[in-house]
């Protein structure tokens, strides 16, 4: 939303602050300026000029044209625009002034010296006439200004605030200035209105009020009312539709005037559309209604749509004579859904979401008798307003005990302070109790913004400036956080991964079909996306491998081998509208250019550090997986998780090993549960053993044998180290350690121990080197 | 004259003493210094051998020529000792000096990794709010809408949803726009007095570019107690700060409209580049928009089942992905999920 500056001066008296520094002060306590621009500095430049004498140039279409201008005295000019001719009353820009971006010069064009030039409406920046030189039938006066622009955002809940009215109160507040009320409401009449209004349903139209005018002109409107619109971007069309939008830019009463020897019958019915029932609007689109949408109708059918847009067919047109002025509120619900549905948002629908005032509309209707006259000469309002015109029910008075308000602000105030700010602001103040005030708020600030004491907490906060308030540590209970477990895990996860070699990566937690394809998932076990905006994000992931390759992808073209993981979540859907199952995992990947399983081996040993005691056991291998190279990680006798080589047919350069464990099922604070063993007190002894196997034995399963060959008086085995003994087989070496808790094994003991080992063994058929 | 036995003896011990000092002087290995030994101290090496002509002498002259053997004997055992003692350190120095190794080669094994810079910072202001007796909370990156939405003061219809562009899911469900449904989740699960936090990752239905992500991180803060005040607020969002750029920062609130506070704020910092003179970060106002902020409002207290009368609170919610641009200068928010290790192994 964009502001007037000189609009705001002339709202509050004795204003004196410059532009930026209004800017500032309305960004320090009422809403975000994100800018100050400065709109017609030419304006300052340019002179009212009569044209004396027009006359053809040989070979051209331009036409040399003597000028009589009020500040410059007589100039010559090339002007190419048909409509000039002598006596026309035009304005002149003169050399030197910018205009458009571009400077306004001296030159020679058709062999005649042209000083300056004539302006089209469009270029002097206060209508969007290009058709040719603007033609003055009162006084060119407008001043240069300057705009101050508001984010919308910080505009949410201040429905008074998206008129200029509203943000003067509230700079005149800043300021202690007396604010200037541009209604006056002895301009009403009260007669009975020519037509009638017919509300179907109260609590979608809390107000509707129409005032019909006779003996209408419809032509331009003045200069100053052009340029005032178009310098907030509000598209002059003519004096009666230009008269309503000032006054929505104005006190933000959206209003819409309808021809009213269009309508059909003397009663305007604000209802809901029937069904199949279709409203030509103004902008040329035939909407298609239905009963969620309200509608304001004449005996023959819709013509408008309430809130959001007129129709067509009775629109102002240069010949209307009558008019019917509509000054209405509308449920902001209501037309937040109608305007979302037909995806049209309109100056009038982004008033109305933010719920409107209903004592604003007569307000805004002896406004527009007061701009009609001006803009219409002769013109006759007929009757009074239509509709009622009782006060909306006012919310009772909010109890503010002063000593509760300070508490919160943590800062003291005076009581006197704080009346003159609410007053200042519009509210009424009156004392209730000791300590306590009752507070009446505006009807503009009481629609839906201000329903209680913590609401004029900010009020009075932001008026006497955040800046004022001192930090203060509070008193509080000394007491340790309750302890996360499971964060605590994730971040020594993290540590550990990077400690290892492992570079975090954060991945989207979007995927999309093509990602998923080559991991074979199936994407109806998915949640999709209804509206995405991109292709890459119509699923959320159910594995981060999918997002972990495309880095593979993209870091194999930079570097040889590199390492990364990521800790994230799965998103796994449950039943339709629950919250699906969120699972962290950790993945990582080793890639390298190296033709070894060294990455396996990388990755076991990061599980390994982990989650101390996990195992890997083979798996039966995924489609995307190296078939002869997947694992299962094992803690506790549970699956946690997979290591495996990526499948060669995923087209990768090199080879990727992969870790993906289920974080949920991680065993968490291992070392918690640690029972501490006695160191042991007697000797232990050990010899060496290797079995010959076949070269696709994994060397868990002999090592399994060995132990349990061994018995009880195994303290433990390793593993030492393989060679091929011949084609297909292998030569496996462990060293057995033995010893008991109580006693030194006695000489003979270790020899027999041995030989039941190579006994067992060899019973199974295993073939030993001693 | 005929000389004595005793002088005879006496000469030849002093002859052999300083005849085997000689040799083992001159000896050029430790093994010609071990047969001088062998000849003159072994057990019939020439020392020896005068000890069997003692018997001839008298027992005054047999002392006299004893202590004259045990001299020699111990000196002789001494020069050995400093040879052998200068053969061994001459052979360390020998084998130390052939030790030289190349320091400048690269060590085996694996470089460490690195945590992401959003991780790095979060980590960081997790441990600051921790010592201050916050606790950490995680919630769920699928929302429902009341958690997201109307739990805090956002009812449908509301043009507040406006504000956070939201990607919907199927079945009514979407991805939370900001973490501030944890604030709902922490007081359905601890009972006030609390203070929490919640770092997470939050989506926006935006377009992408190098300053505008789909995908962020943020980090929500809250803290209910009997008497909380915008003083209070603005203590702990000063420690926070403070903290996070490891200097005095300058702050300013303004108002800001957030419908789940009330009053709400914008927390500004001054300009970390200008200082706040005005420059182009800046857009020359010499203020950076960094948190919002303000008290809870009633209605979400309501909801959550505190009663607003009883206790009251503060919220905040801190960008962390803008505060690793920030920290760090990154220019391209698209980088920090673009999984590119050149960019990442900065950190
Ligand atoms: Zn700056």
């Amino acid at each position: 939303m964009k502001f007037s500056y000189n609009w705001i001066r002339e709202l509050v008296d004795g204003l004196d602050a410059g532009p930026r520094e209004l800017a500032r002060l309305i960004t320090m306590k009422t809403a975000e300026c994100e800018g100050v621009e400065e709109a017609g500095a030419h304006l300052d430049a340019v002179s009212e000029a009569r044209l004396l004498e027009v006359e053809p140039i040989a070979n051209s279409h331009n036409r040399k044209v003597l000028l009589d201008t009020a500040r410059y005295g007589r100039r010559t000019v090339v002007c190419g625009a048909t409509n000039a001719r002598p006596g026309l009353r035009s304005v002149y820009v003169p050399a030197g002034t910018g205009l458009g971006g571009r400077r306004i010069g001296t030159a020679v064009i058709d062999g005649v010296e042209s000083d300056g030039m004539l302006a089209s409406g469009a270029e002097l920046g206060i209508d969007r006439d290009q058709a040719g030189i603007i033609e003055l039938d009162g006084p060119f006066d407008p001043r240069p200004d300057f705009l101050i622009d508001v984010d919308n955002k910080s505009l949410t809940h201040r429905p008074d605030l998206w008129g200029h009215l509203g943000m003067a109160r509230e700079v005149a507040a800043i300021f202690g200035r007396p604010l200037r009320d541009p209604a006056d409401m002895s301009l009403l009449e009260d007669g009975p209105s020519p037509v009638s209004v017919d509300i179907a349903d109260r609590s979608l139209c809390p107000r509707y009020n129409a005032l019909v005018f006779e003996n209408v002109t419809v032509r331009p409107s003045p200069v100053w009312l052009r340029w005032r619109l178009e310098a907030l971007g509000l598209n002059p069309i003519n004096n009666i539709v230009d008269v309503t939008n000032y006054i929505m830019a104005e006190m933000a009463q959206p209003m819409h005037a309808f021809d009213a020897d269009k309508l059909q019958g003397n009663t305007i019915f604000v209802r809901p559309a029937r069904p199949g029932e279709h409203a030509a609007a103004l902008n040329g689109e035939n909407y298609a209604l239905g009963e969620a949408n309200l509608v304001i109708a004449d005996a023959a059918g819709p013509i408008a749509v309430a809130g959001v847009i007129g129709g067509s067919a009775s629109a102002i047109q240069p010949a209307s004579r009558r008019i019917v002025l509509e000054s209405a509120t509308f449920q902001a619900a209501s037309v937040r859904r109608t305007s979302s549905q037909l995806r049209l948002r309109t100056d009038a629908s982004i008033r109305f979401e933010k719920s409107q005032d209903p004592a604003n509309t007569v307000r805004a209707l002896a406004r527009a008798i007061d701009l009609l006259h001006q803009v219409s000469p002769g013109i006759r309002v007929a009757g009074g307003p239509a509709g009622d015109r009782a006060a909306p029910p006012s919310l009772p008075p909010i109890e503010l005990p002063l000593s509760w308000l300070e508490q919160k602000l943590g800062k003291s105030l005076g009581s006197g302070q704080v009346r003159d700010i609410l007053e200042a602001l519009g509210f009424r103040v009156s004392p209730a109790s000791a300590g306590v005030l009752a507070v009446t708020v505006p009807s503009w600030r009481a629609t839906k913004d201000i329903t209680g004491k913590h609401d004029l907490v900010e009020e009075i906060g932001r008026i006497v400036g955040y800046d004022a308030i001192e930090p203060k540590a509070p008193v509080i209970a000394v007491a340790p956080p309750p302890s996360q477990p499971r964060r605590e895990l994730l971040r020594s996860l993290r540590s550990m991964a990077a400690a290892q070699g492992f570079t975090e990566i954060y991945n989207y937690s979007f995927v999309n079909e093509e990602m998923i394809a080559r991991f074979g998932f199936d994407p109806s076990a998915h949640l999709r996306v209804l509206n995405p905006i991109a292709a890459g994000q119509t699923l959320l992931r159910t594995s981060l491998l999918p997002g972990l390759f495309r880095n593979l992808e993209l870091n194999s073209r930079n570097y040889s081998s590199f390492r990364i993981f990521e800790i994230g979540r799965e998103i796994h859907p449950l039943a339709p509208g629950e919250l699906p199952d969120e699972i962290p995992h950790l993945s990582a990947a080793v890639v390298s250019r190296d033709d070894t399983a060294d990455g396996l081996f990388e990755l076991k040993r990061l599980a390994e550090c982990l989650a101390p005691g996990c195992t890997i056991e083979p798996a039966e291998a995924r489609s995307f997986e190296h078939p002869r190279r997947a694992a299962f990680v094992i803690s506790r006798g549970e699956a946690i998780g997979r290591l495996f080589e990526l499948h060669p047919s995923l087209g990768l350069d090199g080879r990727a090993a992969m870790l993906d464990v289920d974080l949920s099922r991680w065993p968490e604070a291992t070392a918690r549960n640690v029972k501490y063993q006695p160191l042991r007190r007697y000797p232990t002894s050990a010899f060496d053993l290797s079995v010959i196997v076949g070269s696709r034995t994994p060397s868990m399963t002999i090592q399994n044998l060995l132990a349990s060959f061994t018995g009880p008086h195994l303290v433990q085995i390793e593993y030492l180290r393989q060679f091929v003994v011949a084609e297909g087989s292998l030569s496996l070496s462990f060293r057995i350690t033995v010893g008991a808790p109580d006693r030194t094994l006695q000489s003979e003991e270790i020899p027999a121990i041995r030989s039941r080992v190579i006994e067992g063994m060899r019973g199974l058929g295993y073939e030993l080197r001693v | 004259m005929e000389r004595r036995v005793s002088t005879v003896i006496s000469d030849n011990i002093s002859r052999l003493r300083t005849e085997a000092l000689e040799r083992i002087a001159a000896a050029p290995s430790m093994e010609a210094v071990d047969a001088v030994r062998v000849e003159a101290l072994g057990r019939k090496g020439a020392l020896a051998q005068f000890s069997k002509d003692f018997g001839k002498l008298t027992p005054e002259e047999r002392a006299e020529a004893g202590k004259a053997l045990n001299a020699a004997k111990q000196e002789i055992e001494e020069a050995i000792e400093r040879r052998r003692l200068g053969f061994e350190s001459v052979a360390l120095a020998a084998r130390l000096e052939a030790e030289w190794v190349d320091l400048t080669l690269p060590a085996p094994g694996t470089r460490p990794g690195s945590l992401h810079p959003v991780t790095q910072i979060q980590q960081e202001i997790e441990d600051l709010f921790l010592s201050l007796g916050f606790t950490v909370l995680d919630g769920p990156e699928v929302e429902t809408e009341y958690h997201n939405f109307d739990a805090l003061n956002i009812p449908p219809d509301h043009p507040a949803r406006d504000m956070q562009d939201t990607f919907w899911l199927d079945g009514g469900l979407l991805l939370r726009t900001h973490t501030s449904p944890v604030q709902v989740r922490g007081m359905e699960q601890f009972r006030p007095p609390l203070r929490m936090i919640a770092p997470g990752r939050v989506f926006r239905n935006e377009e992408v570019d190098a300053s505008h992500e789909h995908t962020f991180y943020q980090l929500e803060g809250m803290m209910i107690d009997r008497d909380v005040s915008v003083a209070h607020l603005l203590y702990f969002m000063k420690i926070l700060l403070t903290s996070v750029f490891r200097r005095e920062v300058t702050v300013r609130l303004r108002p800001g409209y957030f419908p789940f506070v009330e009053p709400g704020f914008e927390l500004d910092i001054h300009c970390l580049i200008c200082g706040g003179a005005g420059c182009p970060v800046c857009k020359q106002s010499g203020w950076v928009e960094l948190l919002p902020c303000g008290l809870v409002h009633p209605n979400v207290l309501r909801l959550s089942g505190i009663d607003p009368e009883q206790w009251g609170g503060f919220a905040f919610g801190l960008g962390l992905t803008r505060l690793a641009m920030m920290r760090y200068g990154i220019d391209d928010i698209r980088l920090l999920q673009s999984g590119d290790l050149r960019f990442l192994k900065q950190f």
